[in-house]
């Protein structure tokens, strides 16, 4: 029998197809989807940032369930007949449940954000990578889009499930308790945030990532960033909370500004001037202490336009082409 | 080949600041493999660079296939190949995906790419561990992995920036064979930019010397070897002054004598001195082992272009 090889194994040039170098930020981008949602790490995280959620959902479910079987309470004579449960239904604010779920999710997100773009460029670095992409019809722009576009898109799909499974659930579910007539805008509103809170967190993950050659490295940054910046909001909660009974409204107001200087103070305070509410005790459990105020919607939009574009402008001058050779 | 110009670099000047790397440089890069020489500093990599569109120039300018070097440089990448000398590779990719990537940033569509890495994959020598984490490879595999993902999308001239590097023996003699196959045998154009000038003798025909910034000398290896005057080697069985003796009375100078090897010089053509050699081997009964044109090494030949 012969030995030789049945196909022919010498080189052949490559005569097909080569597309418009236009749109080469989508490959990238693609790559970094295809990877990332195969990550079971993500999906453990997204469901996590869903607990809050998932408990609501458990609890509207029986309430409802059991407030149709559940006799009226008689209050007196001349006052109608009163359901305790149907009562617990009508005073949710169901806008308020989407800042809890948010506010509640946020470290999660981090943890997603650690999981799936921390490391992007850093681990380019470490492997020369931007060597393969710069050399090929690729620019530094597209490397970036690429990058930053694969890790938003991936964070979107992550953060939006459970939101969205509970908008879906909600709507389907609770329209007569004024579900959808409490905010009809509710689901743009809320499609809204979390391109902001996915936008946010991409951006300083391809920031923080281009600043180092070691994934874990950044990872641990990023993550001291988050923690280091949200001791200063729990730090600011407490003062607020002094403050619930000194009346002192000059300090008050400075609180409630400073609460929202964090990663997750940022997004909770663009949650709540977005959906122009300024929350509620989570779970609906009454409470009789104020929630702090929600910021002025520009000021807290533009915080976050402003440090998404700045961790984009450090990757931008971190990544160099001319350092591809040599 | 046919000797049209792949590149044409007209009086390109390049500064860092104040530090001029290249000064008004100008060269043609012709068709085939081109060796790329020079010193450290000399300015090879400014020239690699400035092909591949990352550096403006302070002056001058180019063509590279017959698109500008200044307004170009993405047309200009996705018709080359670059094999950098530093190892590199996408991380978490197997090699497969990660050349079928390289193949879709050049523009390839997706299963084409997937397709043609395979192939490419196995004519570079990688066929057995292509499903393999590229991270998990040697310095060999890591270099043709480097060739296979410059290969990928069908490229018309292949850069190679020290192709060898950190290569055993083996490894170093394949990948020059695999080099030379693809310059020679499928006609790809090639620029080796290397320091280890047996192996640009090995796979070039042509080389570019660039000392200082400035284009010190180019043109065939052949040509550059040969030395002024084509002296003869003329190889005995024994050594033998009475041939010596004979060929002076000839009209040849003796330049070299090693043993029974000799180098002399004679005016005419190589085939008129080869007809004095063997007319003086008749007289003296000197039995002639091997006659040649003498050359230089191509290490004399570039130390003295450097010079």
């Amino acid at each position: 029998m012969s030995s030789a090889p049945i196909a022919d194994l010498s080189y052949r040039n490559y005569d097909g197809a080569l597309e418009s170098p236009n749109k080469l930020w989508w490959v990238i981008a693609r790559q970094i989807l295809r990877v990332s949602l195969k990550k079971r790490i993500l999906w453990v995280m997204s469901f996590l940032a869903g607990s809050y959620f998932a408990i609501m959902m458990a609890i509207f479910f029986f309430t409802e369930r059991m407030s149709q079987s559940t006799a009226p309470m008689m209050t007196g004579s001349n006052m109608p007949a009163m359901n305790p449960l149907q009562q617990l239904m009508d005073r949710i604010i169901w806008k308020d449940q989407f800042v809890h779920g948010i506010s509640m999710g946020q470290m999660w997100f981090l943890i997603m954000s650690l999981v799936v773009g921390v490391g992007t460029i850093a681990n380019d670095n470490r492997a020369n990578a931007l060597l393969v992409y710069l050399s090929k019809p690729c620019d530094k722009k597209d490397y970036l889009l690429g990058k930053w576009m694969g890790v938003f898109l991936t964070l979107l799909i992550g953060m939006s499930i459970p939101s969205l499974f509970f908008y879906a659930y909600g709507i389907l579910s609770y329209r007569d308790y004024g579900f959808f007539t409490g905010d009809k805008l509710l689901l743009f509103k809320l499609l809204f945030l979390l391109v902001t809170n996915a936008a946010i967190y991409a951006s300083l993950a391809i920031g923080i990532s281009s600043l180092f050659n070691q994934g874990r490295l950044a990872g641990a940054t990023m993550a001291a960033v988050y923690f280091l910046s949200n001791f200063f909001t729990q730090a600011m909660s407490g003062a607020w909370m002094a403050f619930q009974d000194d009346g002192n409204a000059t300090a008050k107001g400075i609180v409630s500004k400073l609460f929202y200087g964090s990663v997750d103070g940022l997004n909770i305070g663009l949650a709540k001037s977005t959906l122009a509410t300024s929350g509620s005790p989570p779970f609906g459990i009454p409470d009789r202490m104020e929630q702090v105020p929600a910021p002025p919607f520009l000021a807290a939009f533009a915080i976050i336009i402003i440090v998404s574009m700045l961790s984009m402008l450090i990757a931008w001058k971190r990544v160099r082409a001319v350092e591809v050779v040599g | 080949m046919s000797s049209v110009s792949v590149a044409s670099i007209q009086n390109l000047t390049v500064r860092y600041g104040r530090f001029t790397a290249l000064d008004n440089f100008s060269v043609e890069v012709p068709n085939g493999c081109v060796g790329l020489l020079g010193p450290n500093g000399a300015g090879k990599t400014t020239l690699i660079k400035t092909l591949l569109g990352f550096i403006d120039a302070a002056a001058g300018g180019g063509t590279v296939f017959g698109h500008d070097i200044k307004k170009d440089g993405r047309l200009i990448r996705q018709k080359i190949g670059l094999m950098p000398e530093q190892d590199c590779h996408i991380p978490g990719m197997s090699a497969v995906q990660f050349v079928a990537f390289a193949g879709e940033l050049a523009g390839m569509p997706a299963a084409q790419a997937l397709r043609r890495a395979h192939e490419v994959l196995e004519y570079c020598g990688l066929g057995e561990a292509r499903y393999r984490n590229v991270e998990t490879y040697s310095t060999g595999m890591k270099q043709r992995i480097k060739l296979a993902q410059a290969l990928i999308h069908g490229p018309k001239l292949l850069l190679l920036d020290e192709p060898t590097n950190g290569l055993d023996p083996q490894g170093r003699e394949d990948m020059l064979e695999l080099v030379r196959s693809i310059t020679h045998e499928k006609e790809l154009n090639v620029i080796v930019s290397s320091h280890l000038l047996p192996d640009i003798e090995r796979i070039c025909d042509h080389v570019i010397v660039v000392v200082g910034g400035k284009l010190r000398t180019e043109g065939l290896i052949r040509d550059l070897k040969k030395i002024e005057g084509h002296p003869c080697d003329i190889e005995l069985r024994e050594a033998s002054p009475a041939f010596v003796a004979a060929i002076e009375t000839l009209g040849a100078t003796l330049l070299e004598s090693k043993g029974y090897r000799y180098r002399i010089q004679a005016p005419g053509t190589p085939d008129q001195v080869s007809k004095l050699a063997f007319q003086a081997a008749r007289q003296t009964g000197a039995q002639v082992r091997e006659f040649s044109v003498a050359e230089r090494s191509l290490e004399d030949a570039f130390l003295e272009a450097i010079r």
